[in-house]
């Protein structure tokens, strides 16, 4: 088991993000957090704001901060993460990040605007990711 | 007579002529590599939008999409476009060229009977519109030079949530499409409804997958996306031919500036001699005089 990869995808809406072989993914779906090995049967699985957490062939661990989208598990075992917005983590300014967290915070303290309840989310999963 | 007042003149004409060019000549070496850019961005969306379309027309295999909102075909009283133009200007006939099509666009559904809204990605298309008294819905500014997804989903939002609502039966976005660095035009696109031949002529999903949540409810969170990156190629394809009307309209600048100054120093050389002429016969003459 420990040895079996898959193929990965990682693609946004504006490019592709990363792919390779990797040994396990784990991502926030709507339902729930999910985790996929290799051999797991066909799926289509809406993801939610979070991180996007794969374990390389080579052992690394990459991270991407994924903004809702959906994870496909081909029949061919092939994983593609469709994602609306997708940064690496490596990718994140987490000072910037930082400083629109605080500012939509402010902000969400005299309206409840749910738009702005995502935006934070967002912002918060890139400080998330960004500081490991 | 040609004195030194001409070309002291002329001097300065070609100096303002040639700094001109230094900076047509700028212009025109920014757009060039932007272009370049805007390319590479045109084809790094590309692979989302045909896996989403794959990932819904095998969903369409099994599941009825027309019932989806923005599948709904309506009679059509009002009709919304979406044009695409530039905010700033020196792009040749770039926003002329895309405003054309739309103007045609609107005519055409306004003689049919049908209210037009208007929405605007653009500076130009603003004061343009401003400028005929015809009052856009709503207008993007600050979008249209680096356009990314979140522009395309905002724009895109206001028309589904109207669309859906049956606020209007159709959307058209009109665009300019990059050819390639020579040809680039502009063109029309019924961004709504979608078309359920679209999603036509799909692989079957083995039936063994596993959906979270419903297939109907994936499809429901698709569509929209499909619908955001269609708009998002329609501003990235606009983008990049915003930048080749530029470069060629700014070498066209440099070129002309270049033939501009070739005059004026041909002018200026011959003011030149002839002043140098009349001096030497004016000297001639006086020595003659003093001869006799």
């Amino acid at each position: 088991m420990s040895d079996a990869t898959m193929p990965v995808e990682v693609v946004s809406a504006e490019r592709h993000v990363l792919s390779g072989e990797i040994t396990e993914i784990y991502a926030r779906a709507v339902e729930g957090e999910i985790g996929i090995l290799p051999g797991h049967q066909p799926a289509l699985i809406a993801l939610d704001i979070g991180p996007v957490r794969m374990r390389m062939s080579d052992g690394s661990l990459q991270q991407v901060a994924v903004h809702h989208g959906v994870l496909f598990v081909g029949d061919d075992g092939k994983v593609i993460v469709l994602a609306d917005i997708a940064e690496p983590a490596s990718d994140i300014d987490v000072a910037r990040a930082e400083r629109r967290k605080r500012i939509i915070e402010e902000r969400l303290a005299h309206t409840t605007d749910p738009a702005l309840r995502r935006s934070l989310r967002k912002q918060q999963l890139r400080v998330e990711l960004g500081e490991d | 007579m040609a004195g030194s007042g001409q070309i002291r003149q002329l001097k300065r004409r070609i100096r303002s002529v040639q700094s001109t060019q230094k900076i047509t000549r700028a212009m025109e070496m920014i757009a060039a590599s932007r272009i370049l850019k805007a390319q590479a961005r045109v084809r790094a969306a590309r692979p989302y939008a045909e896996q989403i379309h794959d990932v819904i027309k095998g969903l369409a295999v099994s599941n009825e999409v027309r019932a989806h909102p923005l599948l709904q075909v309506r009679d059509l009283e009002r009709v919304a476009v979406i044009v695409n133009t530039s905010d700033r200007g020196l792009a040749g006939a770039y926003n002329a060229n895309v405003l054309k099509v739309a103007d045609r666009t609107i005519r055409e559904e306004e003689s049919a009977g049908r209210n037009v809204d208007l929405y605007v990605v653009g500076k130009k298309g603003a004061g343009y519109y401003a400028y005929r008294g015809r009052r856009p819905t709503r207008i993007w500014q600050g979008i249209s030079d680096t356009p990314v997804i979140e522009d395309a989903a905002a724009v895109a939002e206001v028309v589904m949530d109207r669309f859906s609502n049956a606020d209007i039966d159709r959307v058209w976005l009109v665009y300019t499409d990059f050819k390639s660095a020579l040809t680039q035009s502009p063109v029309r696109m019924e961004l709504l409804p979608v078309k359920p031949e679209e999603f036509g002529g799909g692989r079957e999903i083995s039936p063994d997958f596993m959906y979270e949540p419903s297939q109907g409810e994936l499809l429901d969170r698709l569509i929209p996306r499909y619908v955001e990156a269609k708009m998002l190629h329609g501003l990235l394809e606009s983008a990049a031919s915003e930048h080749a009307n530029r470069q060629r309209a700014m070498k066209a600048a440099t070129d002309n500036a270049k033939e501009v100054a070739a005059n004026l120093s041909r002018i200026m050389n011959q003011a030149r001699q002839d002043q140098i002429t009349s001096e030497i016969s004016e000297i001639v003459g006086g020595a003659e005089a003093l001869n006799e």
